[in-house]
């Protein structure tokens, strides 16, 4: 059976009849349940993971994760609560082996008051937490688990800050932030919430890589957007390796969302305590969002760090990376020869000198942790912190780019400008030694929108002006709820399948690296740089 | 095969057709305001969000195959929420520039070809493109979901239980939720089927999510003949999306059981008069007819028979439908062949009924049975089904057969058609007052 579009469009010039006011009679065909297939689920989707030590309590470690991206602020009934059939875990693996020593484990639930008479999330101003007038709030249970061992719950019933929904509902929404942030035994400080989206970005800095335009950057294009977040603060000794962050500093941090694995007879492991499936995951900025390639994205989100190195498929994605090529097909700045096992070292492994990688230096990599058993390391993709690495007394938004060892990719503060350092590494600086003058200002986005503040939980407060209001409007927005859904086809490799690459090191890989890994390259290269003193003989970064 | 010029000229004479009857009868006219929605304003509409997005990133960004077929995807998901098919074509142009621009590993173009596909009733043609988008990714959940409504529908139910396990072990959610609900629907585990279905609505983000999960439990309720539990999830889907009109059809149906014709027509003519697809105009007409107003029943036939007249020469194939209207004509003699011809294509419980329906309705009888006994055994609650397998048997002559699926009729929901149903229950009395 073939259609024939072009015959009813023919027909419909024919009788001068818009196929519009035709309508649903021409084609729609009964008789099958339809269900939805690309439903949404903003709940589960991980958007950003910060880890930084903490600047006013330098023995905590601060990790904070936001879901759903791109909530509206614009009143009304909008409001967005965290999933109750997911959990919302942030995982750190403090002795290498990309299995998680540490899990924090968030689930919420409803307190519904509404009834079926009404969708409005208040009925009159909200002066507490406790007000009648909010008639739709959650609690969380926050479970942890260490070394293997079975979860614990530490605190029940704990109160989320809600959605803002404006002004006259919220008159003082600082104090409802501050009832949602709550400080258990042992000095955890938890919160979770609405709050300013705190990444900064010009996602179409992204769009060089297809037409080599960077005219129209220096807009944050998550401005005025809000995100759900969970922060927690926990003193070093809670994560780091036999509680000893002096002698084992690193840890590895990644978030994911997963949900109670299900049985089509209906079925199923019901609650958190059964068997689950993982349905998101975040470690490094921009990696899962932006950089994977879609044939991949799944395969990142289904799996643990723990498999990322034995995933074939993406081998060549790693070693023969196709974003320096692009580069090098619009920009003319050559591409790194292959392959690509300094990209491994630095990405997979985190930056040392203990991997007999071509980098002589010493970050970030579990392997320097003193207790660390090197014959259970494993490669993997997760966001790798020094705790050892003081505050910086002057943040550098480039972060160890910019000298300030404190930031991306040493974990990840809150004011590190992501997006500038993976500008940076575009410039293809690591192996040329020179910056791409047509570059070299970046997206312009520098800070985010917002102050962040100086305390836990650091995020700003949520915004409360429509993103999109007003008749003046018209900016060509491209948020990254599209990045999210649809990860920008230039990044993925569309010649990787025509290479034919050295599997030498095929035992080392891991999903997702491309992106990351140059940027990585570039930054760890351009640091090791202004930090090396002697030049090493094996070393095979040329510079 | 039709020469262009033949099309053109078909569909020329159904449109002028339809739209002069729309004109005549008022089809088009302002539909009647629904119940007035509690909600204040309308929550987000996502999927609105990403088409405007998709589209503002390609005015940018053409050759961005990842957000062609991001956009494809979401235009057939309005088609579906809105029942506006306009949006086929339109969806069909975003996936093929999507597999143009990139060719090779481009699962998510696949899923979306494969999606369009069922919901032209290509079945087929949908299992193919599901299973060349899982060689180029394993990982893809949505993939099974297009494989999984490909396979129910050519009848491998087992082939489609696996690709929904599949689907959940991948990524449980409200996709995966809703097809295994209807996975356990179609085996007649109700019970599952509301758990797994009220989980969707857990995972619901979406108003038109929200809706179609209510819908759908609505639907659930009514097929156990719970019309209040009906009432109130058709109420609180109205609630979330007014706009959702499956609602209405379901809202109708209640109120047809509870003997309010008049609400039951409004809320029918609504429908049709938005969605005039042929199964809405017929749910009208026969509405329209046990209210005693069989002309307008009668036009809104015809209407019927010119939307479908148009799908077919707009190179649609929808026997199953064609046969449902040779049925409410009363032309039996034209329903068995088309029934026959989706029966061979399509091997799913809906057909077999249908098909054993018009050869009752023709006189054979014992070669209905088959057909009708088949539907009963794949899809054991479905009411209607049971009716029309227990008038076969009696017009048999076998009254205990008769007799004992009147009685499961009964159990399952005595309303399950405010014309057919009380037919029912005569032919349920007049048994069971035999000596």
């Amino acid at each position: 059976m073939t259609r024939k579009p072009r015959a009813i469009l023919a027909a419909l010039a024919v009788t001068g009849i818009a196929l519009a006011t035709l309508g649903p009679q021409s084609s729609v065909a009964s008789s099958h349940r339809e269900a939805p297939l690309i439903a949404s689920d903003p709940a589960a989707d991980n958007t950003d993971l910060y880890a930084f030590v903490s600047p006013d309590r330098p023995d905590y470690v601060t990790l904070i994760a936001n879901w759903i991206p791109f909530e509206e602020p614009n009143g009304g009934p909008n409001f967005y609560p965290f999933a109750t059939d997911a959990a919302y875990n942030i995982n750190v693996d403090s002795d290498g082996d990309a299995k998680a020593d540490a899990v924090f484990r968030w689930t919420f639930k409803n307190i519904d008051k509404r009834g079926g008479s009404t969708f409005l999330y208040n009925n009159g101003p909200v002066d507490s937490l406790d007000d009648p007038n909010l008639l739709f709030k959650q609690t969380y249970t926050l479970e942890s688990s260490f070394n293997g061992g079975p979860f614990k719950t530490r605190i029940s019933n704990a109160p989320v800050a809600p959605s803002r929904i404006g002004n006259a509902s919220m008159p003082n929404y600082e104090k409802l932030r501050d009832q949602a942030t709550v400080q258990l035994q042992g000095g955890w400080k938890l919160f979770a919430g609405q709050a300013d989206d705190p990444f900064f970005l010009d996602l179409r800095v992204f769009d060089l890589l297809y037409g080599g335009d960077l005219s129209e950057t220096g807009q944050d294009t998550l401005a005025g957007y809000n995100v759900n977040t969970i922060a927690l603060q926990v003193p070093f000794k809670d994560v780091a390796l036999r509680g000893d962050a002096k002698r084992n500093p690193v840890i590895g941090v990644w978030t994911t969302t997963d949900r109670a694995k299900v049985r089509v007879t209906g079925q199923s492991t019901n609650g958190i305590r059964g068997e689950r499936v993982q349905v998101s995951r975040l470690g490094n900025p921009l990696v899962n969002e932006v950089v994977v390639p879609a044939n991949l994205k799944d395969a990142f989100n289904s799996i643990s760090p723990d498999k990322d190195a034995g995933i074939p498929a993406v081998v060549k994605r790693v070693t023969d990376p196709e974003l320096p090529k692009l580069i090098e097909g619009i920009y003319g700045v050559p591409a790194p020869a292959t392959p690509r096992n300094d990209l491994v070292e630095i990405f997979l492994t985190g930056i040392t000198t203990k991997a007999n990688g071509p980098i002589k230096a010493d970050l970030n990599s579990q392997l320097n942790n003193k207790d660390v058993n090197a014959k259970r390391f494993r490669p993997s993709e997760m966001l790798r912190l020094n705790l050892g690495v003081p505050v910086a007394d002057q943040p550098n938004r480039l972060g160890v780019l910019g000298g300030d060892l404190q930031g991306f990719p040493n974990g990840r503060r809150l004011t590190d400008d992501a997006v500038d350092i993976a500008v940076q590494a575009v410039e293809g600086a690591a192996q040329t030694g020179q910056i791409v003058d047509a570059l070299a200002a970046g997206d312009k986005v520098d800070a985010n929108d917002n102050q962040f503040g100086d305390t836990f939980p650091y995020v700003a407060l949520p915004n409360t002006a429509a993103v999109n209001g007003g008749a003046g409007g018209g900016q060509a927005l491209v948020p990254r709820g599209a990045e999210t859904d649809s990860p920008a086809p230039s990044l993925s490799p569309a010649s990787a399948a025509a290479s034919s690459d050295d599997m030498g090191i095929g035992s080392v890989i891991a999903v997702a690296a491309i992106g990351g890994l140059a940027l990585a390259l570039i930054l760890a290269t351009w640091w090791f740089r202004r930090r090396r003193t002697t030049p090493s003989p094996d070393d095979t970064v040329r510079i | 095969m039709r020469t262009p010029l033949r099309t053109v000229a078909v569909v020329a004479v159904a449109t002028v057709a339809l739209l002069g009857a729309g004109a005549v009868f008022g089809l088009r006219s302002p539909a009647p305001a629904s119940q007035p929605s509690a909600a204040p304003a309308t929550a987000p509409d996502r999927l609105a969000a990403t088409i405007a997005r998709a589209q503002n990133r390609l005015r940018e960004l053409p050759r961005d195959h990842e957000t062609w077929a991001a956009l494809g995807l979401a235009y057939i998901e309005q088609a579906r929420v809105t029942a506006d098919p306009s949006l086929y074509p339109k969806a069909e142009g975003a996936l093929k520039r999507s597999l143009s621009v990139r060719p090779d590993e481009n699962a998510t173009a696949l899923v979306g070809l494969g999606a369009l596909a069922n919901a032209r009733h290509e079945f087929a043609a949908a299992r193919g493109f599901a299973t060349d988008a899982l060689r180029a990714n394993p990982y893809d959940a949505d993939a099974y979901g297009v494989l999984a409504d490909a396979q129910t529908q050519l009848g491998d139910a087992a082939a489609a239980t696996t690709a929904i396990q599949r689907m959940l072990d991948l990524r449980p959610g409200l996709a995966g939720y809703a097809r295994a609900s209807y996975d356990l629907e179609q085996r007649g585990e109700v019970a599952s089927a509301m758990e797994l279905m009220r989980r969707a609505l857990d995972a619901a983000a979406d108003p038109a999510d929200i809706a179609f999960c209510r819908n759908q439990l609505g639907d659930l309720a009514w097929s156990t003949g719970d019309l209040a539990a009906a009432s109130s999830e058709y109420a609180a889907g109205v609630a979330a999306s007014p706009s959702y009109l499956a609602l209405l059809r379901g809202r109708a149906r209640v109120a047809a059981a509870w003997g309010d014709l008049a609400a039951a027509v409004t809320d029918a003519g609504t429908v049709a008069s938005r969605t005039p697809t042929p199964d809405t105009l017929m749910e009208y007409a026969a509405l329209l007819r046990l209210a005693g107003r069989t002309d307008e029943a009668t036009r809104q036939l015809t209407l019927a028979d010119a939307a479908h007249r148009l799908f077919v020469a707009n190179g649609g194939q929808d026997d199953l439908t064609g046969a449902l209207l040779a049925l409410a004509r009363g032309d039996a003699a034209a329903a068995v062949p088309l029934a026959a011809a989706e029966w061979k294509r399509r091997p799913f419980a809906e057909v077999a009924d249908v098909l054993g329906w018009s050869l009752h309705a023709l006189g054979h009888d014992a070669q209905a049975l088959p057909h009708l006994r088949r539907a009963v055994s794949a899809s054991p609650r479905n009411a209607s089904y049971a009716y029309h397998l227990a008038m076969t048997l009696l017009s048999l002559g076998d009254h205990d057969g008769a007799l004992a699926s009147l009685r499961q009729v009964r159990a399952l929901n005595p309303y399950f058609s405010p014309a057919d149903g009380p037919t029912a229950a005569r032919a349920l009395s007049a048994l069971e007052a035999r000596p």
